[in-house]
């Protein structure tokens, strides 16, 4: 089921229905539960599809419970292993090309979500920061929930178990303020990002097909731009989602945690990754970086090393965390590209001080100019590692080759220059108008002018669907 | 539940005022037009519909009629090698249409089809002839054809328009129509400022479109007339065709596809003339596909003519280099020449009692050729 299509709106205005004829949680959780199988169940054609996912599921749940049962080291080292020799085999990651695959297609799409909240529970069992034993129908509506199956939020067991609880009630100021965010999430995948999308694609058959005769410069400045619609393509389309399943998820009683947090307004790389894609970076912190220290510290107990540890164990954690997003080699680029760009940026924080001092680093921090630099260089870095996503390893040789090392260099300064201006003036520029934007929003929390607000937005949407010939698909469903 | 059910009330209401009042503002601003007889999609630009595949599908309702209608069917090189116009002025016993999509490969000939009868009473069907113009770019197959990025696979330009308004919907036995054929106009009307803000928004944004390779540059008529293909160009036309077509030969789905539409428009009462079009011979030495073409075209067109109704036109003294301002498409100069040897076969074809209008044998043409059309009742 396409989270952008009609049919989901209808099957999202069910599940809210339902839900709230059946308010309490036991009434709620079977409803959830319902939903679940059956949006799960729209991604493939026939039974057979979903044994693989199922079984996960099965072995899943079978290693939580023996966790449950004795949490020790070995029993979680053992399930988790487990867990992740399935899913690498499942998701039949690149390195394992020599291994026979099974013999038919089968549904994929969520596996990776139900791998980071499985490790969650194992670790947070075992460690003894959840005691509550959790039942099939809890499990399964805790890993495959539908709102959150496809590309997340990841989120905290506890969380979810405590709002799962409550009975359902929702009121006017809840309902209308869940309305605004589902359509504004609509504006942001269907207009923004499907505009930008528009864009993108004959930029990027220009760029890998027609860029043959092209100077360096000019072939660099069309992967700047190419790289830069990406970007707004990406963030509008995976933000957007995150607004419609934080919207319809109020409307039935699940909080879910928010993803975003204006990321293009960050001064450097590590603090993007704590406002870009939120809960992913929460959970690598949790159950990558943080172990990954605390083992470094143990093994190098050295305060002078300390900065230098951390700089590795940012360098793995972005690693990791770049190469989850695909099984293909290229994103081996990709995890190496964010790793170095966080572990830079550790080097950075660290050395810079040092050579100016805390006082002037300080100032120079607090400047305008340098600040504004230092967010262009952060999204460029950012924009540079995407051309992963949208780059095969053959296309990505290709163009390295052809952009060269001044070709590359050129574009990521392209990419620094245009980003700082164009964040610099979205800053100044949203500075002079939200007094402005505070009156409308004043006016607009009459009933009226709200509701025409939001039907000015749904015809919108219409409109823009119209235009292009598919809406864009949810980027990181694919992850 | 009652907070929900109210706000999804009062979302749908306020949607439906924005929209009435838009449609409102749309009327003012851009009232529909009355189309003038006979349907060209070489003037879809210059209409609310924009584009030639939506021209065709929410304008088709014109073709319901009594009169004899002659309906040009195939590629760009169809609707420019025959223009509308032309062809028109030669012709009094037919109004003449012209359907041609560019880019159509026989699926896409065939939708068309389906189209035009979707709308057509039985006795209209019967009044049609479809002039199909076939070149070897006709054969591509679907597979090869309709997979952009921007298009679910194998959705043609048709289905797209079918599906843009929601007209259609999709199943996995293909489009099915949610908006009875026989309320086309209706929902053409319904939709209307849509159709604005989009031909508003084409027109605006024209030159960004261009400079990204969204929408190919205009060229005037004169132009065209003095263009000469460099041999750069030739290698690039070429390399285009091959990359276009896909490696090996021509699709045997299309040439079948043909000959199933030949059936369906002769089991209507109608008929069919089947015009071989010329590319330049530059073309047709350096094409992979232009040999098997020759050979299967000569085939089909030879199994064709023995059939009732049918007639295959072959253009004479024609497919020079110079008459041509690209790989496929015929100079607008010699378009002339093309409509007359159209008319004269048009002519046979309709009998000498709604004939070609006899200034044509003089050279002369009428001007208003376009309001002399004759009904021929049967």
């Amino acid at each position: 089921m396409d989270l952008n299509s009609l049919t989901f709106l209808l099957f999202a205005i069910g599940v809210v229905v339902l839900s709230n004829c059946f308010p309490s949680a036991a009434g709620r959780g079977t409803v959830l539960a319902l939903a679940s199988a059956m949006f799960i169940g729209s991604y493939a054609s026939t039974p057979l599809q979903l044994v693989p996912l199922l079984s996960f599921l099965a072995l899943c749940f079978g290693v939580v419970r023996a966790v449950q049962w004795r949490p020790s080291r070995r029993m979680v080292w053992a399930g988790v292993t487990t867990v992740l020799l399935c899913f690498v085999y499942l998701k039949r990651f690149s390195f394992i090309d020599s291994l026979p695959a099974l013999p038919f297609a089968y549904v994929m799409v969520g596996l990776s979500y139900i791998l980071f909240r499985i490790i969650h529970l194992t670790v947070d069992i075992s460690q003894g920061m959840l005691q509550e034993k959790i039942g099939p129908i809890a499990f399964f509506n805790y890993t495959c929930n539908f709102l959150s199956f496809v590309s997340g939020p990841i989120q905290r067991y506890q969380d979810f178990a405590e709002v799962s609880n409550k009975r359902l009630r929702l009121d006017d100021k809840v309902v209308s303020a869940a309305f605004s965010r589902i359509v504004g999430g609509f504006v942001k995948v269907a207009v923004i990002s499907g505009i930008a999308n528009h864009i993108f694609n004959p930029l990027v058959t220009r760029l890998t097909e027609q860029s043959g005769g092209m100077s360096m410069p000019a072939m660099a400045l069309l992967f700047a731009t190419t790289a830069i619609t990406y970007v707004i393509y990406l963030y509008y389309n995976f933000s957007g989602y995150m607004d419609i399943v934080i919207g319809i998820g109020r409307l039935i009683g699940i909080d879910l945690p928010e993803n975003f947090n204006k990321p293009f307004s960050s001064r450097n790389f590590l603090e993007f990754w704590s406002r870009w894609h939120i809960t992913l970076s929460d959970w690598f912190k949790t159950y990558v970086f943080n172990p990954l220290m605390k083992c470094m510290v143990n093994r190098i107990p050295s305060v002078a090393m300390l900065p230098a540890l951390g700089v590795i164990a940012f360098f793995v954690t972005f690693m990791l965390m770049g190469m989850w997003h695909g099984t293909g080699s290229v994103f081996l680029i990709y995890g190496l590209m964010m790793g170095a760009g966080a572990s830079a940026n550790k080097l950075w924080q660290v050395a810079m001080p040092r050579c100016l001092g805390k006082q002037r680093y300080k100032a120079l921090c607090g400047g305008v100019m340098y600040p504004w630099l230092c967010s262009g260089m952060t999204c460029a870095w950012f924009a540079l590692g995407l051309a992963c996503f949208w780059l095969e390893l053959p296309q990505f040789t290709f163009l390295a080759q052809s952009l060269g090392v001044l070709g590359i260099i050129f574009a990521f300064c392209v990419l620094t220059l245009a980003s700082a201006i164009i964040l610099g003036l979205t800053r100044y520029a949203s500075g002079r108008l939200a007094p402005l934007a505070s009156r409308m929003a004043a006016r607009a929390r009459g009933v009226v002018v709200h509701n025409m607000m939001l039907g000015t937005r749904v015809v919108i949407i219409g409109l823009v669907l119209s235009f292009f010939h598919k809406a864009p698909e949810f980027v990181y469903r694919a992850f | 539940m009652r907070p929900f059910i109210s706000q999804l009330a009062l979302l749908g209401l306020s949607s439906l005022a924005v929209y009435a009042l838009i449609f409102g503002v749309s009327l003012i601003f851009m009232p529909p037009q009355r189309q003038a007889v006979g349907m060209d999609t070489a003037r879809a630009s210059s209409t609310l519909f924009a584009t030639e595949p939506k021209y065709v599908f929410l304008n088709r309702s014109l073709l319901n009629t009594r009169h004899n209608k002659v309906l040009l069917l195939g590629a760009s090189n169809m609707a420019v090698g025959f223009k509308q116009d032309k062809v028109q002025q030669l012709i009094r016993a037919a109004e003449v249409n012209n359907l041609s999509v560019g880019g159509s490969n026989v699926t896409q000939l065939r939708q068309i089809v389906d189209l035009v009868h979707e709308v057509q009473s039985r006795e209209a069907r019967r009044h049609n002839t479809f002039v199909i113009g076939m070149w070897y770019g006709l054969f591509v197959d679907d597979s090869q054809r309709w997979t952009t990025a921007d298009r679910q696979a194998g959705d043609t330009d048709i289905d797209i328009e079918r599906y843009r308004y929601g007209f259609f919907r999709r199943t996995e036995a293909g489009p099915v129509a949610v908006l009875p054929p026989r309320w086309l106009d209706l929902g053409v009307h319904i939709i209307h400022p849509y159709l604005v803000i989009d031909k508003l928004v084409r027109d605006a944004t024209k030159t960004i479109r261009q400079m990204i390779s969204i929408a190919p540059p205009g060229t005037s008529d004169a132009q065209r007339n003095i263009k000469t293909v460099s041999e750069q160009d030739k290698h690039r036309y070429l390399a285009f065709w091959r990359k276009y077509m896909g490696e090996g030969k021509l699709s045997d789905s299309q040439f079948q596809t043909l000959a199933l539409l030949v059936d369906e428009i002769l089991a209507t009462g109608a008929r069919v003339i089947v015009v071989d079009l010329p590319i330049p011979h530059w073309h047709e030495q350096g094409s992979p596909y232009q040999s098997e073409y020759r050979k299967r075209a000569h085939e089909l067109l030879a199994a064709l003519s023995s059939r009732s109704g049918v007639s295959v036109f072959q253009l004479q003294d024609v497919g020079e280099d110079d008459e041509f301002s690209d790989e496929v498409h015929p100079k607008p100069r010699v378009a002339e020449q093309w409509a007359q040897q159209l008319a004269v076969a048009l002519t046979d074809h309709f009998g000498k009692d709604g004939g070609m209008n006899e200034n044509v044998a003089s050279g002369e043409l009428p001007k208003n050729a376009l309001h002399q059309l004759t009904t021929v009742s049967k």
